[in-house]
Parts: structure tokens; sequence; C-alpha cells
């Protein structure tokens, strides 16, 4: 586990495919400009048609105005229909500075009255008397906007009507067109490379306290899994919580990896001194027989280290087991039952007899059956133990299940020596050596208490009457939708 | 009527069945005989004032050669239309500001542009195709020895002058003929614009008074000078101040009711052969130092104000208001066909003139 951890620590950049996912401020960056684009390229293409649009409807106000002005001025002359210019009227059309003027009086009853004889146009849609209409046209090589009214002579001399076609280049229009479109065209461009600076410099932003957060990381000392406390935007919170619980998580992890290393030592150093002073012990022994004796207790110790090591290896697995393995439904009987009969033999040696009792069939709980199994080959094993520590030999230690309304309860009786009052809280202590802990295990009651933590179970000591100690565990039952007995039945 | 026939034909027939000017007519020619290129001018100003400045100008681009060809302004403009598919002239200068916005406007002059020509006001300048390089008042001119009582300040003297010696006054006033000389007609409608009864008065006491007619300045001022005549109206200031300049008998007087402003306009038309050397003329006119030489020297009066000597400042300073006639569409009005036709049948009317 610690090699695992240390590589961690060291990210190795070919592990990260950084390289082929695309990077997030690039994209933002990306798409942000492209729908900037758009929308400036529409709005161009908006200014566009309507700064045209404005120009004709501001310089066809011009128009009309000089062609009323000479619609004024038609009138007879010795019975003749004639038209005197205003000056005014082309005074009006000057203010277009650099366009030429074409226009034509006819009268349906004369013809042509005055202007350019070869302007002969028709409107675009058909004419209608008194109504002026306005459409562009070329003539004399430019594109020229006319305007063209025909109506009725009011004169009670006169009969028929008259036409006059007024016309003026488009040069003031593109002109004024092209100055609006400039300005706003300028606008826009402006407003799209500001929207991009924005952009580029708010994807910077955003993205900063993310770079924040893992360059603090990558600083760390290597063992250094404290959180991390720096101060970033609210969003990034989350982020910084799950970092977090993630490394106080690690952290967990080592402690009990340590702890379970500081525990393999210890449990192993004390027994291989005894084994090594036996060993010295046996060295020198004259006499074969004691010798023999010797190499009897070497023997003896031989196995309860091998015991041990069991021990430490069960516990490694029920700590990883409980880090890793999701808990499930399971019937407590079977690891019960199989704990009982794995110790059984173990304790007929020592001349105590181990038996079960149980008042129901199933008994469904939520857990780990391994870690259970572990727990009670525990609690039996120790209970074996002491049976024989107290004044007179015990010859029993009963394991009861019973089932309540909402949990089971366990019971491992021994009738051995018993607990002092003051020492039944720290048994649970690691490394914590009553009386009552000869045999050198000294974790198990700790992993006992850990899987009773795990499976948010109960634990308390008791004491057997006359003498001796009772483990009492209460442990949840599983709830389905129907309730436990439905499934049970 | 004859006249006005001609005058329709001109302007609504493209002028192809008017008889032009006599083809053999003389040019002047100025530079080396055997310069490679040639800028041929057609020009209604008296060689008298535009000489010497041809002269500098062929001193200046010693490879260029100016043909120059004095023409009256009214045949100019139907010479420049005739002539419109293959111009012979490189440059065509006039006086008759009206017609010469109406070749524009129609479409005969090409485009220009030089430093020089940018920098012209907008009224002395239009689309860039016609383009004015000198700007003087429209003065009566007097001869002081016969003109009997006070010389007289503005128009209304003038009408004073005719009612109190009436019998002495007939025959004795000469003014442009405005169905022969283009700047004679521009300068009787813009009278006629600016005070429509003062015209009429006084063209109603012209009329009665024989007042004489003639197509060009230097006739009537020719006539002021021998006595024939006592008074010239509407005369083009250039010509008439060089006269006085010479002449002690003679007055220049500016009209205190209002002088007309009116300018000496150039344009290239269009396919013109040379444009490019025209264009060069353009801007040669248009340089300070010939500006200021038009005035030191009395050949014209220039266009651009900050070159103006103390002597010219004088003269115009004298006068009243001035009525600058401006280059724009406006002078399309003068010469509306209609208008053209009512305004010299009433002239010809005024004025007694039996066709």
């Amino acid at each position: 586990m610690w090699q695992k951890f240390l590589c961690r620590q060291k990210p190795n950049k070919g592990e990260l495919v950084s390289e082929s996912t695309p990077s997030l401020r690039r994209r933002f960056i990306i798409g942000g400009i492209s729908i900037i684009s758009v929308i400036a390229a529409l709005a161009i293409n908006f200014v566009f048609e309507y700064s045209q649009r404005l120009a004709d409807i501001s310089y066809d106000r011009l128009l009309r105005s000089a062609l009323l002005q000479m619609d004024e001025n038609i009138g007879l002359v010795h019975n003749k229909v004639t038209i005197d210019i205003p000056w005014s009227a082309f005074a009006t059309l000057a203010q277009a500075n650099d366009d030429r003027v074409f226009y034509k009086v006819v009268s349906s009853s004369q013809g042509f009255i005055t202007g350019y004889r070869d302007l002969n146009i028709t409107p675009p849609k058909p004419p209608q008397l008194d109504k002026i209409q306005f459409f562009d046209r070329e003539y004399s090589g430019e594109m020229v906007r006319f305007a063209w009214l025909e109506r009725h002579l009011t004169e009670s001399e006169s009969t028929g009507t008259v036409r006059i076609i007024i016309g003026q280049t488009r040069l003031s229009r593109e002109e004024l067109s092209s100055s609006v479109t400039e300005r706003a065209v300028e606008v826009v461009l402006m407003i799209a490379l500001v929207a991009v600076a924005l952009i580029v410099i708010g994807s910077q932003l955003v993205l900063r306290p993310l770079h924040r957060i893992s360059r603090v990381l990558e600083e760390r000392q290597p063992g250094d899994l404290t959180p991390i406390n720096i101060k970033t935007p609210k969003e990034t919170h989350h982020l910084k919580m799950v970092i977090n619980h993630f490394m106080a998580r690690l952290q967990t992890n080592l402690e009990q990896l340590e702890n379970y290393t500081a525990d393999a030592a210890h449990q192993l150093r004390t027994p291989l001194a005894s084994l090594r002073a036996l060993a010295e012990n046996a060295r020198d022994k004259t006499s074969p027989e004691r010798q023999q004796e010797a190499l009897e207790n070497i023997v003896t110790q031989c196995d309860s280290l091998s015991q041990t090591v069991t021990l430490l290896l069960n516990q490694a697995v029920v700590s990883h087991r409980m880090q890793t393995n999701p808990k499930e439904p399971v019937d407590l009987l079977i690891p019960v039952t199989a704990s009982c009969r794995e110790q059984a033999i173990t304790a007929l040696h020592k001349g105590v007899s181990l038996s079960l009792e149980a008042n129901v069939k199933r008994a469904m709980v939520f857990g780990d059956a391994f870690a259970l199994q572990q727990m009670m080959q525990n609690l039996i094993e120790n209970a074996v133990r002491y049976s024989s520590l107290g004044a007179d030999q015990a010859t029993e230690v009963v394991v009861r299940v019973e089932e309540f309304s909402n949990y089971y309860r366990i019971n491992v009786i021994d009738y051995g020596a018993g607990i002092p009052k003051e020492e039944k809280k720290r048994v649970f202590e690691r490394f914590y050596r009553g009386r009552y802990d000869t045999a050198g295990s000294g974790v198990g009651l700790a992993m006992v208490k850990d899987i009773i933590d795990h499976h948010t179970a109960n634990i308390i000591i008791l004491d057997t009457q006359p003498n001796g100690t009772t483990f009492q565990i209460d442990i949840a039952k599983y709830q389905t939708a129907h309730g436990a007995e439905d499934f049970m039945l | 009527m004859k006249w006005f026939i001609i005058l329709l034909s001109v302007f609504f027939m493209g002028g192809s069945q008017f008889v032009l000017a006599d083809p053999e007519q003389r040019s002047v020619e100025f530079g080396q005989k055997d310069a490679p290129r040639v800028l041929r001018i057609h020009s209604s100003i008296d060689l008298a004032s535009f000489g010497p400045l041809i002269e500098g100008f062929v001193q200046r681009y010693p490879n260029i050669r100016v043909s120059y060809k004095d023409i009256n302004t009214l045949e100019m403009y139907n010479q420049t239309i005739h002539d419109s598919r293959s111009p012979q002239a490189s440059l065509v200068i006039s006086s008759a500001m009206d017609l010469q916005i109406k070749l524009v406007n129609d479409g005969y002059a090409q485009t220009y542009h030089s430093f020089l020509t940018d920098q012209l006001p907008n009224y002395a300048q239009w689309r860039h195709q016609v383009f004015a390089f000198s700007l003087e008042p429209v003065v009566m001119l007097v001869n002081k020895d016969r003109y009997p009582g006070p010389l007289p300040k503005d128009r209304q003297d003038i009408l004073q002058t005719i009612r109190q010696y009436s019998n002495f006054m007939k025959g004795r006033i000469g003014t442009y003929d405005i169905r022969k000389s283009g700047v004679g007609y521009l300068l009787a409608s813009q009278d006629a614009r600016q005070a429509d009864t003062t015209w009429g008065r006084l063209l109603e006491a012209f009329g009665s008074h024989q007042v004489k007619t003639y197509c060009c300045t230097h006739e009537i001022i020719d006539k002021v000078a021998s006595g024939k005549l006592v008074l010239g109206y509407n005369l083009l200031g250039s010509y008439v101040a060089q006269r006085v300049k010479e002449d002690t008998h003679l007055k220049m007087i500016l009209p205190k009711d209002y002088s007309l402003m009116v300018m000496r306009v150039g344009l290239i038309p269009k396919k013109a052969p040379n444009a490019h050397d025209a264009g060069l003329f353009l801007d040669y006119l248009l340089t300070n130092s010939v500006q200021k030489r038009m005035q030191v020297e009395t050949l014209m009066f220039p266009i651009k104000p900050d070159v103006m000597t103390k002597n010219t400042l004088n003269i115009l300073g004298k006068s009243g208001p001035q009525r600058v006639v401006e280059l724009d569409q406006q002078l399309l009005v003068g010469r509306d066909f209609a208008k053209q036709y009512r305004f010299i049948k009433s002239w010809e009317e005024a004025l007694e003139i039996t066709h």
C-alpha cells in the first residue's frame, strides 16, 4: 500500500492523457468567438440594409420636395401648359452635393414641355394619378433615383394630365449609407473585439482557482494530506471539499496502515524475543531431557507466533475489506456458526466446551460476512483462552444469538476470571494489555471494535455470574421494504 | 425668333444641325513647335488676359505645346457636345458657368483629382469635374467725361440718370446680347433671380432708350472708351479693370446694392486627348504664384482669397453685398428649356427687338 501511495504522489506525465483531450479554455474561446462572429456578421448585414434604406428615406424627401415645388409652378400661359421651375427646387436638390439632376415635364395634350427629351421611363408599378413613386433606373450611364408624378391639370381651361419626372444620381445616398455602415461596423467590430477579449481574460480568470488548487497540491510534501485551505471562489468550493474528503480517506487509510504495521511489529517482537530466550535456554541445557523440554517450549511458542501472524493477516484482510467491499445483506448465523465450528477443536484441547445457542433460523444483517466471522473468532478465542485463567478451570463458553424487535443480540459468555471494572473501558484500545490479554494478541479486541464500528453495532462488556465475562453485541436487523420478518419467512 | 430656334436645336437636338463656328478659325500656338505634347485649350478668355499665363506654363513645361482657341461661350458649349465622341479640346474654359455645369450634369466632362483641386471650396468646383480658378465681380463701366450727372453708385442711380437725361441716354447704354453670349445670359438670369423688380425696371428703361447689345465684353468697353456709349452694364470685372488702369477717362463701378461674383471655370471633356496635361494646366492656374500673378498684372481676379493684394481687396471692398454665383445644380434652372424660352422672349419684348 505504501508503494501505491508513493506512486500517486509523483504522477507520471505519460499517464495523464492531457494532450489528446481538448482544452476547456480553448473550447470556451473558440465557441465564444464563433458565436460572436455570427452575431457580428448578422448585425453588419442588418446595418448595411438599414443604412441603404435610411439614405433613401432621407434623400427621397429632398426629391419629393423638389418635385412638389416644380408641381406648384405648373401653370397656363396663353392657354399653354408651361412650368417656371423655381430656383429653390434645385437648391433643395443641391443639398446632395455632387449628384446630377435629370427631369422632364410632359403634358398629355402638348407632349414635351421641358427637361430632358430622351428621359422616357415608366415607373415599376402601374402609374396612379396624384401618387408619387420612387424608383431606381439607369440613365446617362449612372444609376439614378427617380420621383414620378402624374396628375390632372386643375385649371378650368385645360384638360388632361401633366407628368413630372425628376431624378438624382445616388452618390450622396451611397456616401451617407456607407458612412453610417462604416461607423456601425466600427462599433460592431469594437464590441466583438471587446467580447472576445473578455472571453479570453474571463476564461483565464475562471480557470485560475483550479490552477491554484493544482499548484498547491503539486507543491506539497509527499506525505502531506492535510486539507486544502486556500481561499478560492464559491464555485470551486465543492471541488475543494471533494479533494479534502478524498485526502481525509487517504489519511485514514494511511493511519490504519501505520497502525497495522506498528501492531504487527509489536505482535511479533515479544514472541520473537521469547523464542530467542527459549532457544538460548535450550542451547545452554546440558541434559538431553531438559533440552527436549526446551525444544518443546520452542515449538509451542512457534505455534503461538504462527497464530498471531494469522490473526494479523486476518486483521489486514478485514480492514481492507471494510475499506473496499460494500456491505450486503448477510445471514449472521453463518459467520457465527463457522467461527464456532473452527474454534470448537481448539477449545476442546484446552478442556473447554463451546456451545452455540440460537433461537432463530436466519438473522439477516447488513454487513460483511468475513469481518463478522473474524470478529466472532476473536471473541470466542479470547473467551476460550481466558476460561483457563480463573481460580478454577472453567469448562464452558456459550455463544448465544437472540432476536429482538429490530436487532439481534450475540452474547459470548465465559466463566473465567473476568475483567476488573476499571479495565473494561480500556480493553478495546489498541495494545492495551490487561491481564486478560496475556497471549499477546493485544490487537484482537481493537479489531473487534473496528468491525463493530463498521457495522454501526454496539458492544458492551458484562460480568458473568458468578464469575467471568460476557461480551454482548447488538446489531441492527437488515430492513427490507417488507420488513425482516417477511424476508425470513 | 430665329435665334430662339437655333437655341432650341442647340440644347435639345445635340447641336448636330447647328452651324458651327468657322472651322478655319485660327488657333494661337504657344511654346516650342517641336514639343512632343500638345495641349488644346478652348476658351472664352481674351488672350490679353490669358496669354501671359499660358506663356508662363510653356516655359515651366517646355515639352508641352499649347494650342489656344478663343471661342464664344455659347459656341464652345455646342462644339463640346458636337465633338463629344472625339473631342478636339483637352480643356474647355468658360465664364458661362451655367453652360459648363450643364455639360457636367449631362455627362460630357471627366473627373480630375489633384492636391490643388481638392483644396477648392465646394462652391468653386462640382463633382471634381468642373473647377474655378478665378472669381471676379460683375461691374458697370462709365465714361467719366461723357456721363451726364453724378456717377452712378448702384442700379437705382442708373434708372435715375436715365429718367433725368432721357434723351441723352438713348442709344448710349451697352450690355450683352443674351442670345449670343452665354455669359450675358448667365448674368441677366442671375440679375433677374437676385432682384426681379429692379431687373424688370432696368430692362424696361433699357428698352425705351434703345440699349445697344453686343456679343462680347471688349466691344462694349471699346465703345465706352471711344465715347459712343457712356455706360456699359454687366461687364466682367477683369477686362474692365485692365482698361481702367490704362484709360483715366473710364471708371469701373461695383454696384452698391449688390455685385454678382462669377467664376471662370474649366473642365476636361470626356475622352479628351491629353487629359493629363489638361489637369496639369488646371493645377498650374491654381498654384499660388500664378494666382498672385493674375492680380499683380491685372489679368484676372484669383479664386484664392489668401493671395489677394491690397489693391484687389480695395476694389472688392468698396462694393456692397456680393452675390457669388456658386457652382452647383441650381445653375441648371437658368438653362431650363421653358425658362430660357420665356426669359429670352421677355428680354426681346422689353428691348423691342424685332425679328
